[in-house]
């Protein structure tokens, strides 16, 4: 019992040398708080990574609509004038552009991006839909026969667009 | 520390506390971040990270500063938050040590840093060694002077336990010591 008294004795002067001096160094200034909370957290850092590319997702989203829009205005007024269409995209990228500044993205690739994936779709679209319309008689012929036709009755953009072949026909 | 300070220092028996106050903290703190610093230096590997978990344990202890409750001795309560956020902290230092040993493989190693010298001690390494719930124990009770009532906040353990706490920390931390000092006996 008297060697645990004296372990006791032992421990409380040791303690005493090693943290004694603690005593006499200055305290400082407690740190301050993160003010904001959760909100804050969720913004900053990754947060403002995933805020940015989610309105960049939205711009480029809402560019997607506007192209289509294009592509929809083609495809039902017929009209497929480079100038009209080079008009349409610049307005499309323009949009699109000015939605991804205010979101604090740079470039235009995802617009650029977006609108040449619409347009590939569109112009795949018209080329299936002209080899139906156009091949409607024509079915038992080759694929051929569907581009000579196109040639022959297009009014020289049919390169482009196959389905101008028809292009009275439509609506 | 304690010893030092007189009974009417202790911010303990001083039922003066505000919950939610901020004056009523920085006055707490002001009293008590020695003490804090003294417990967890004895937890954690060295001074300088147990003035990072003291400080990070005011800062917890801020935040719930309003739940706080003056049935509760306050610095016993702020023990319980140092505690607990030492032990994480023990975590984390140990996952750095990994961390450090790899990238010092094959580098000579680093002049010692005077400030860790003057705290070398056997004792030191000794508490460091148990677990961290006995050490607080030890210097709770041997050099703050804390009662066992105090102590049971402080641990978050039932207040008939902290005597046996206390006997299990001292049977441990003697072991260790007799066992350091036979392998220096051994080695001289």
């Amino acid at each position: 019992m008297n060697g645990a008294g004296e372990f006791e004795l032992e421990l409380e002067r040791e303690l005493h040398r090693i943290l004694d001096p603690i005593s006499a160094a200055p305290i400082p200034p407690r740190r301050a708080p993160i003010s904001g909370g959760f909100t804050k957290r969720l913004l900053g850092g990754a947060g403002a990574a995933l805020g940015l590319k989610l309105a960049t997702g939205v711009a480029v989203a809402a560019f997607a609509a506007a192209a289509a829009g294009v592509a929809t205005e083609v495809a039902v007024t017929g009209s497929l004038n480079p100038t009209n269409w080079g008009q349409s995209v610049t307005k499309a990228v323009q949009t699109c552009k000015d939605n991804l500044r205010a979101s604090g993205t740079r470039g235009i690739g995802p617009c650029v991006s977006a609108i040449a994936n619409q347009h590939g779709e569109q112009v795949s679209d018209s080329h299936k839909s002209s080899d139906a319309r156009g091949n409607g008689k024509d079915k038992g012929k080759s694929d051929a026969n569907s581009h000579d036709k196109g040639k022959t009755t297009g009014n020289g953009n049919s390169h482009k667009t196959p389905g101008s072949g028809g292009g009275g026909g439509h609506p | 520390m304690r010893s030092e300070s007189s009974d009417e220092e202790r911010v303990d028996t001083a039922p003066e506390y505000r919950p939610g106050s901020e004056a009523d903290f920085e006055r707490l703190y002001r009293n008590s971040y020695r003490r804090i610093l003294g417990t967890l230096i004895t937890m954690l590997r060295d001074r300088s990270a147990a003035e990072d978990c003291t400080q990070d344990a005011f800062e917890r202890a801020f935040k719930a500063w309003k739940t706080w409750r003056p049935d509760a001795p306050a610095e016993a309560w702020l023990h319980r938050i140092a505690i607990n956020v030492a032990i994480n902290g023990q975590r984390k230092e140990r996952l750095q040590e990994v961390g450090a040993l790899l990238k010092r493989v094959g580098r000579p190693t680093a002049p010692a840093d005077p400030a860790v010298l003057a705290e070398r001690s056997d004792l030191l390494v000794a508490l460091r060694k148990l677990p961290p719930k006995q050490a607080a124990a030890i210097v709770l009770r041997h050099f703050h002077g804390y009662s066992n009532r105090e102590i049971a906040i402080s641990l978050e353990v039932p207040e008939r336990t902290v005597a046996s706490r206390l006997a299990a920390a001292r049977a441990r931390l003697q072991d260790l010591m007799e066992g350091t000092r036979a392998g220096q006996k051994n080695f001289g």
